[in-house]
């Protein structure tokens, strides 16, 4: 076995243990009748109900329609939120006008405004994009205006002296120097995504896995309601992840601790 | 015997103001085609303020620049610029760095890869094309910002402490390939250094600026022969006698800047 296989398995089995070491806890606390069973099924119980639920595709279907919303939220939120960053950073009279709104709406919860926003859109669809939207802008329209801000003056003067008109100033020297700051912001957008996304459906939906956690919640089937919170953790994880990995790719010209390490 | 035509560069009555502060005030200054001008002076006396305003990033408050007969009054391709922090784009390799300039200019496809070609030769880093500025070292990063400003062609090359992250071997390294790079395009430099040994060895002229608000008190007409070796250079009279002179100029000014 190669050197660097070796080390790649015994990575991933530091990472791994201490998931494995929880979930032996867990099925220590329900074989050993710990807590009642009702409310903390066993491991077996709740992977028997995810083979349920996957058999019948249902889980499948809600992640589809859970994955869509928070898809479309970040993605929309990533649309409007870098040119709203970059033109408040390049632009006192836009930092005027947007700061404050910025600010007001920071420490809002959005989830708040979601009965708001089942009242003019309806139940599901565009009021949970629409709520997953206003919370990964945020992040991102934030990053990216420190991370124009941030870009050194010699980038810019070094780029006008070879001849750089503005957009393409704006295109190739300002965005790839912010991309760091901007793509730090996605990632955390990213996780706000999801938690918007699983509360609204919980609140007012008629699909996603946030309305079959609240279904089985409410009728008393544990082993479900965990089997789908288990499924999008999961699945949050492993988005996040392939998010790193396309951020250390894209970002691997840049200069880190990590790479000296 | 030198007609306005080769007056590449020409100051006048120029100050600068931020705020409160007044960084140069009322220099004039002429620097002839091919010169190489350097500035030397204390630390904050304007300087730097000074290079910038000639390459039309910040404007002067009072008094105007002329290249080429024109007044300065944004950056332009006929002045190139080079930091010591470099300023390369860290997240473009070595040969789309030094093509980034003739990306600008719209050159043909053929003529970008010629010239990037012939300026990784030139600076002899043939094999580090694909690489990023953070696989470099200091030295090589200095020659690709060097290589990327000479390569799209500008006439005057502005050079802010170019050497000054530098060791002190690779700068003298540095120092004499600049001057060959110099002597083989005859562009107009004008540099901004704290080195009065680096300043005499390498110009035309150097100007001592005073203590801020910086104004040009002295100035050094130079002519050593680079045909013979640095050690012949830098161990001749002539060296020794004016570098000691500017030197002592300096001195004065850091002394009174000092209180």
């Amino acid at each position: 076995m190669s050197k660097g296989l070796q080390e790649t398995l015994f990575g991933a089995a530091a990472r791994l243990t201490p998931i494995l070491i929880c979930l032996a806890l867990w099925q220590a606390v329900t074989s050993l009748h710990v807590a009642d069973p009702e409310f903390l099924p066993s491991v077996g119980a709740v992977l028997e109900a995810f083979y349920d639920l996957a058999k019948e595709k249902t889980i499948f279907v809600e992640l589809g329609v859970s994955l869509l919303t928070a898809g479309a939220g970040l993605v929309s939120g990533i649309l409007i939120g870098v040119p709203l960053g970059a033109v408040m950073a390049l632009s006192k009279g836009a930092d005027g006008f947007f700061g404050p709104l910025i600010k007001a709406t920071y420490s809002l919860p959005k989830s708040a405004l979601i009965p708001l926003f089942v009242l003019w859109f309806g139940v599901g669809g565009i009021t949970n994009v629409l709520a997953t939207v206003l919370t990964t802008l945020l992040p991102i329209v934030i990053y990216t205006y420190h991370g124009v801000q941030g870009v050194p003056r010699s980038f810019v003067w070094s780029a006008q002296a070879m001849g750089t008109p503005p957009a393409t100033l704006l295109r190739r020297i300002i965005l790839p120097a912010a991309l760091p700051a901007i793509l730090t912001g996605v990632r955390i957008a990213l996780g706000f995504a999801f938690i918007v996304t699983i509360a609204a459906e919980m609140i007012v939906s008629n699909h996603g896995i946030g309305k079959l956690m609240f279904l089985y919640g409410d009728s008393g089937a544990y082993n479900y309601m965990f089997a789908a919170v288990i499924t999008i953790v999961v699945t949050a994880f492993v988005a996040d992840w392939l998010l790193q990995l396309a951020t250390a790719h894209v970002l691997r010209w840049q200069d880190t601790v990590e790479q000296h390490a | 015997m030198q007609g306005v035509d080769s007056c590449k560069i020409v100051i006048e009555g120029l100050s600068k103001r931020f705020d409160d502060v007044l960084a140069v005030e009322n220099i004039d200054l002429t620097i002839t085609a091919g010169d190489f001008v350097s500035i030397v002076g204390p630390s904050g006396c304007g300087k730097s303020t000074l290079l910038y305003m000639l390459g039309g990033f910040i404007s002067p408050t009072a008094g105007r620049l002329l290249a080429d007969g024109k007044t300065i009054v944004k950056p332009g391709i006929d002045r190139g610029i080079v930091f010591q922090d470099y300023a390369l784009f860290p997240w473009l390799t070595v040969e789309q760095n030094i093509a980034y300039g003739l990306q600008m200019k719209k050159s043909s496809r053929d003529e970008i890869k010629e010239t990037v070609a012939r300026y990784i030769s030139v600076i002899g880093l043939g094999g580090f094309e694909k690489r990023y500025p953070r696989e470099l070292s200091g030295g090589m990063r200095q020659r690709v910002a060097l290589a990327r400003t000479f390569a799209y062609g500008p006439d005057i090359l502005l050079l802010d402490e170019p050497f000054g992250a530098l060791d002190s071997q690779t700068r003298e390294i540095m120092q004499d390939e600049l001057l060959r790079l110099w002597r083989t395009t005859n562009k107009t430099i004008v540099m901004v250094t704290h080195d009065v040994g680096e300043a005499v060895y390498l110009s035309t002229k150097v100007c001592v600026m005073s203590k801020r608000p910086g104004r040009i008190i002295e100035t050094y007409t130079i002519a050593l022969q680079h045909t013979e070796s640095r050690e012949a250079v830098v161990l001749s009279p002539q060296y020794t006698d004016v570098r000691n002179k500017v030197w002592l100029s300096v001195r004065r000014q850091v002394l009174a800047a000092a209180g």
